[in-house]
């Protein structure tokens, strides 16, 4: 605990505080008895503001949950998680849900969009749910940088994979959140499409200065991250700054060597 | 077999999204099965009764052609009995003398007559009686003040052994003694029963000590019905009606079994509509499950299944599904028929359940509506499934709804549609009657038809009004809602033209019947003269009505209303049986009629009538022509046709206008039926004096009602108003299973969007938001199907009576506060059809929700 206390909570620009979401003990089990199942195991964790952060490991390590957790989609069985100063472990699914729509923002690998709407539609559901009016010039600002200026009217149906996720990008931006959480949100894409929509997270974190957190196992993918955290078990057990494909991919043979081993 | 064991297991692993499909398949046959239960049950039950009290052979008066009405039933001479008794074969002559036409009243003036319709009887105890009947406490009737009472009516009335009853019959009025009751030892049906013994009963009731109704004769040991039937009319001749038990019984079966067969085929035809419905909700949940399992059919297709085998696992799916329905539905048609027979026993007719009558071909026809219909309804969404490619398996399937519905659908549905607003058009113009209902029911199917076929297209524009107007204040949950509603246009079409057809009936009549009654009251108004309206309750006014109803103040005149029995031969030498209306002159003022020549009060001159236009039409009859009128019963009369009425009426239609007195020259005292109703005007200034003297005077006779005009509308209020209850009760059923298809879809399209639900609840939808949403799309779709409905039904209603106009049916009055009414109530649906969806979509976890495939 004492190392969380000394952990900076103020940055040097304008009093905001340096970590964007953290987590402490976290313990997320399931079932009981002899088949109780610990996918995360007393994880602390801290995402910095402004950074992309990637979250790398085996099938089963509890890379997913974890960003579950962070984001208050699930619940934890002990622990506590903040989102800047609040605490969102405890909180009722009303709060919950306000929390999400007004402060965070979601890609997920697939299926990210209403089929009923078009694209700017869902771009700007999230505001459109919370009754708020989207900031024109930073949409503007957005749909240009995703390069969807031309699709706006377009039914997610009308859309190639990647223009979706682009569209996604753009939902999950464009409400200005505190943090965005991406679930492999290149998994289900080609090589260059993925590598366009994380060149759009890159862009956003560094000219934006968003704050992002992908789960991924894709070496390439967790390369355009400025941290990446390695999961084994339900804990971290390594953690790489300015990260290169190579060594991530490094980094990750060892896990699976290891995971033949036990 | 492998594809009936797929089959088996999808339906088993669906039971949940089955489960409002069988309810409907389940609703469907149990309506259809109930009534058959219920009408065989009735049949069965009035078999024993009739065979219970049938002697073995019956002695009755002929009945004549064209009689004239009579307050006393036909007899036969007394001295018959002796006859009859001597007649070879004969063990037993038990003489009846009994009567219909008779009031009971208890000592506060109360009638006893049952509330149903059903008659009061009264007759001559004997020992015929006990076969049907025990006394049950007391003794029998032994003297002219005595009286038995069937212990039901008595029950009801609070009627014990030593009361005083006042018996108001066509002879006079007299008072007994309740001695005993007696009740029944098959089922009762519903009648209220007063016996005496025989003298009194042919002296009060009949008249007249020398006759009796009829004779029940009872054959020696040996001598067959038949035999004793030939002797019997060997001995007396052909003059008399005699029946062996056999015959009885089928003639009361007969006259029965025709009001037994119209309850029954408008029953039938109500749970026609219902199932009619129940295939709007069939095919939606096959559409719905083949779309959900589009890549699983893909992948068999895939490793080789042909089209037919998903076609027919699809179909096999419907087999099990309607063959689950109508065995649930059998059962459920049996308990729905028991309740019935538990109202009518409330209604006073009391049914046993041991006499529960459950035919060989009831489940047959069960079984067979509930499995044709379900598999013919799933027989489109089968064929979509044959035609699912091998390539849906691969690809991913968050498919935003089918596609446009076709240029196909929509050239048939609006031709269709047209050519149904063009056959209402020409009905509403139609002058005759049979053309123009002809061409109204033609309509009527034409547009329903087609608007079922358009109506996918007509949703797009529709639900967007409705959107706009009801949901955008609802912000961006409305428009989702709205986008919802609009993806599936075929679907949204099917579960709002489920709503639509019970609700356009339900529009349709309402139009009419409000209709009627406008149009009725309009013609009260314009064509009645008479304060007072009365009308008898019974077989026509006694003496000692009239003599009550002469004895008010404050009148102006009263007018003696009946009709009398004649053959009319014209001059064309035609001839044929007609009712003339015999009444006082006084009454060309009590119902103004319209004459197209000559003068209302001239057909009330001696030897004169009046003829209605048609008739003088078809006959050549002109003013002044003489009519032979052969009376019934009386003489010969040659009148003058002084007035030709005009057709164009609510009241009288048809009618023959002639003057009691003229009518009596005519006809012998006791062969003049008596008066029938009643009217009267008060003089200027005293109608509320008058009023209260005439209800005193007739204060003893609780059966005769007097009404003034507003009464009189009322009445026809009410009784339009009780006819359009019925049927909203019975379309009712049409209207539940159209409701259980707005849940069966929103219940489904959840299911189907569990993953879009679980994208909004992360991005931040509410709860509250979510569950709202899939309630405006209900409340939407609802709305959508109110509008088709009261618009067709509006259509429907105006058209039929521009038709009736014909028949004076000539005020259109449309219900707004009912049509209203109803559209608001569909909103209300919709939002309850909602609920159970709402609450499980809000209940969804949002990772699970996410993570479906």
């Amino acid at each position: 605990m004492t190392t969380a206390v000394s952990i900076p909570r103020t940055g040097g620009s304008g009093g905001h505080a340096a970590v964007a979401a953290r987590g402490r003990r976290i313990v997320k089990s399931y079932g009981s008895g002899e088949t109780r199942v610990t996918a995360l195991d007393q994880v602390d964790v801290d995402i910095a503001r402004g950074r992309f952060t990637a979250i790398m490991g085996p099938s089963g390590s509890g890379k997913s949950t974890l960003m579950h957790c962070l984001a208050g989609l699930d619940t934890v069985t002990s622990g506590q998680i903040w989102i800047d100063e609040t605490e969102i472990t405890g909180l009722k699914d009303k709060k919950l849900t306000r929390l999400r729509r007004d402060r965070i923002g979601f890609i997920f690998q697939a299926f990210n969009l209403l089929p009923t709407l078009n694209a700017i539609e869902n771009i700007t559901l999230p505001m459109d749910i919370a009754g708020r009016k989207p900031d024109r010039a930073w949409l503007d600002r957005v749909v240009e940088t995703v390069g969807l200026a031309g699709r706006l009217k377009h039914r997610p149906n009308q859309l190639s994979g990647g223009q979706q996720q682009r569209v996604a990008v753009a939902r999950a931006l464009a409400a200005r959140p505190e943090i965005i959480f991406g679930d492999e949100p290149t998994g289900n894409l080609d090589s260059r499409a993925g590598a366009e929509v994380l060149g759009f997270l890159r862009r956003s974190v560094d000219e934006l200065g968003q704050t992002i957190v992908m789960v991924t196992h894709d070496a390439v993918a967790a390369s355009y991250a400025d941290r990446v955290l390695y999961l084994a078990d339900g804990r971290i057990v390594d953690e790489m700054h300015q990260p290169t494909a190579e060594m991530v991919f490094e980094r990750m043979k060892h896990f699976d060597a290891r995971g033949r081993v036990s | 077999m492998t594809i009936f064991r797929t089959s088996l297991r999808n339906f088993l692993s669906h039971k949940g999204r089955m489960a409002l499909s069988l309810i409907a398949v389940l609703l469907s046959v149990a309506f259809v099965c109930g009534t058959l239960v219920f009408t065989d049950t009735m049949t069965a039950t009035f078999d024993k009764l009739f065979a219970t009290v049938a002697s073995d052979v019956d002695v009755q008066p002929k009945e004549k052609d064209n009689a004239q009405e009579s307050s006393i039933p036909a007899t036969l001479p007394a001295s018959l009995r002796d006859r009859l008794a001597g007649v070879p074969g004969v063990a037993k002559v038990e003489p009846e003398a009994a009567t219909r036409n008779i009031t009971v009243t208890t000592a506060n003036k109360q009638s006893l007559s049952p509330s149903s319709g059903a008659p009061t009887v009264g007759l001559n105890w004997n020992d015929s009686q006990r076969k049907s009947m025990d006394i049950t406490r007391g003794h029998q009737p032994r003297g002219a003040d005595e009286a038995v009472l069937d212990s039901d009516t008595a029950e009801k009335h609070h009627v014990k052994v030593g009361d005083t009853l006042r018996v108001i019959a066509a002879p006079g009025d007299f008072r007994v003694h309740v001695v005993g009751l007696a009740t029944y030892k098959t089922t009762n049906p519903g009648a209220a029963v007063l016996y005496f013994d025989t003298a009194t009963a042919q002296t009060k009731l009949l008249g007249s000590a020398r006759a009796f109704t009829g004779y029940g004769l009872t054959a020696a040991s040996g001598v067959s019905d038949e035999q004793l039937k030939k002797n019997v009319t060997a001995a007396i001749g052909e003059g008399y009606q005699v029946h062996t038990a056999a015959e009885s019984k089928k003639e009361n079966k007969k006259s029965l079994g025709s009001v037994l067969d119209v309850m029954k085929y408008a029953l039938l035809g109500f749970a026609g509509i219902a199932v009619l419905v129940g295939i709007f909700l069939i095919v939606n949940t096959f559409s719905m499950l083949v779309a959900q399992r589009t890549r699983e059919i893909g992948l068999m297709r895939a490793i080789g299944s042909s089209r037919r085998q998903i076609n027919r696992s699809v179909l096999a799916e419907a087999l099990l599904l309607g063959v689950t329905g109508s065995v649930l539905g059998i059962g459920g048609g049996i308990g729905l028929a028991v309740g019935l027979m538990k109202l009518m026993g409330s209604l006073g007719m009391k049914l046993d359940t041991a006499d529960l009558t459950v035919k060989a071909t009831t489940p047959l026809v069960g079984l067979a509506i509930g499995v044709v219909v379900t598999v013919l309804a799933a027989y489109l969404p089968a064929r979509r499934a044959g035609k699912i490619s091998p390539m849906a398996a691969l690809r991913d399937a968050g498919n935003p709804g089918d596609a446009k519905a076709g240029k196909v659908r929509a050239a048939l549905g609006v031709l269709l549609t047209a050519a149904g607003g063009g056959a209402l058009l020409l009905a509403a113009r139609s002058d005759r009657a049979s053309s123009g209902s002809a061409l109204l029911g033609l309509g009527i199917l034409l547009s329903l038809i087609g608007l079922v076929v358009v109506g996918p297209l007509l949703a797009g524009l529709i639900v967007r009004v409705i959107s706009a107007v009801v949901l955008r204040v609802f912000g961006p949950v409305g428009r989702l809602a709205e986008r919802n509603a609009l993806r599936n246009p075929r679907r949204t079409g099917a579960t709002a033209s489920a709503l639509m057809i019970g609700l356009s009936l339900v529009a349709a009549l309402s139009v009419v019947g409000s209709s009627m009654v406008a149009s009725a009251t309009d013609q009260v108004d314009r064509s009645v003269g008479a304060d007072f309206i009365m009308e008898s309750g019974g077989k026509g006014y006694t003496p000692a009505m009239l003599k009550a109803a002469r004895s008010a103040r404050y009148l102006d005149h009263l007018t003696e209303y009946t009709e009398v029995s004649a053959r009319v031969t014209t001059p064309d030498g035609k001839s044929g049986n007609q009712r003339l209306t015999a009444a006082d002159p006084s009454y060309a003022q009590d119902l103004r009629r319209q004459t197209v020549q000559g003068k209302l009060s001239g057909a009330y001159a001696a030897d004169a009538m009046s003829v209605p236009e048609g008739f003088a039409k078809d006959h050549k009859v002109k003013l002044g022509d003489r009519l032979t009128v052969a009376m019934t019963d009386g003489s010969t009369a040659r009148l003058r046709v002084n007035a030709i009425t005009s057709d164009d009426t609510a009241f009288d239609k048809g009618a023959m206008y002639l003057s009691t007195a003229t009518a009596k020259r005519y006809l012998p005292a006791d062969k003049m039926p008596p008066p029938r109703m009643l009217f009267a005007k008060a003089q200027d200034g005293h109608a509320k004096e008058a009023a209260a003297s005439l209800k005193a005077a007739m204060a003893d006779y609780p059966q005769i009602k007097v009404r003034d005009q507003s009464d009189y509308k009322k009445l026809i209020k009410d009784q339009v108003g009780q006819l359009l209850n019925l049927i909203y009760g019975l379309l009712a059923l049409a209207v539940i299973v159209a409701i259980l298809g707005v849940v069966n879809t929103l219940a489904l399209s959840v299911v189907e969007r569990t993953r879009e639900i679980g994208l909004m609840r992360a991005i931040g939808l509410s709860r509250r938001q979510l569950r709202r949403m899939i309630r405006l799309e209900s409340v939407v779709i609802a709305l959508f199907g109110a509008l088709l409905g009261l618009g067709l039904g509006l259509g429907w209603g105006a058209t039929a009576q521009k038709l009736l106009a014909l028949q004076g049916l000539d005020v259109l009055e449309i219900p707004w506060p009912t049509l209203g009414a109803v559209f608001l109530g569909s909103a209300l649906v919709g939002l309850a059809a909602a609920l159970a969806p709402a609450f499980r979509a809000g209940r969804m976890n949002v990772l699970k929700a996410i993570a479906t495939d």
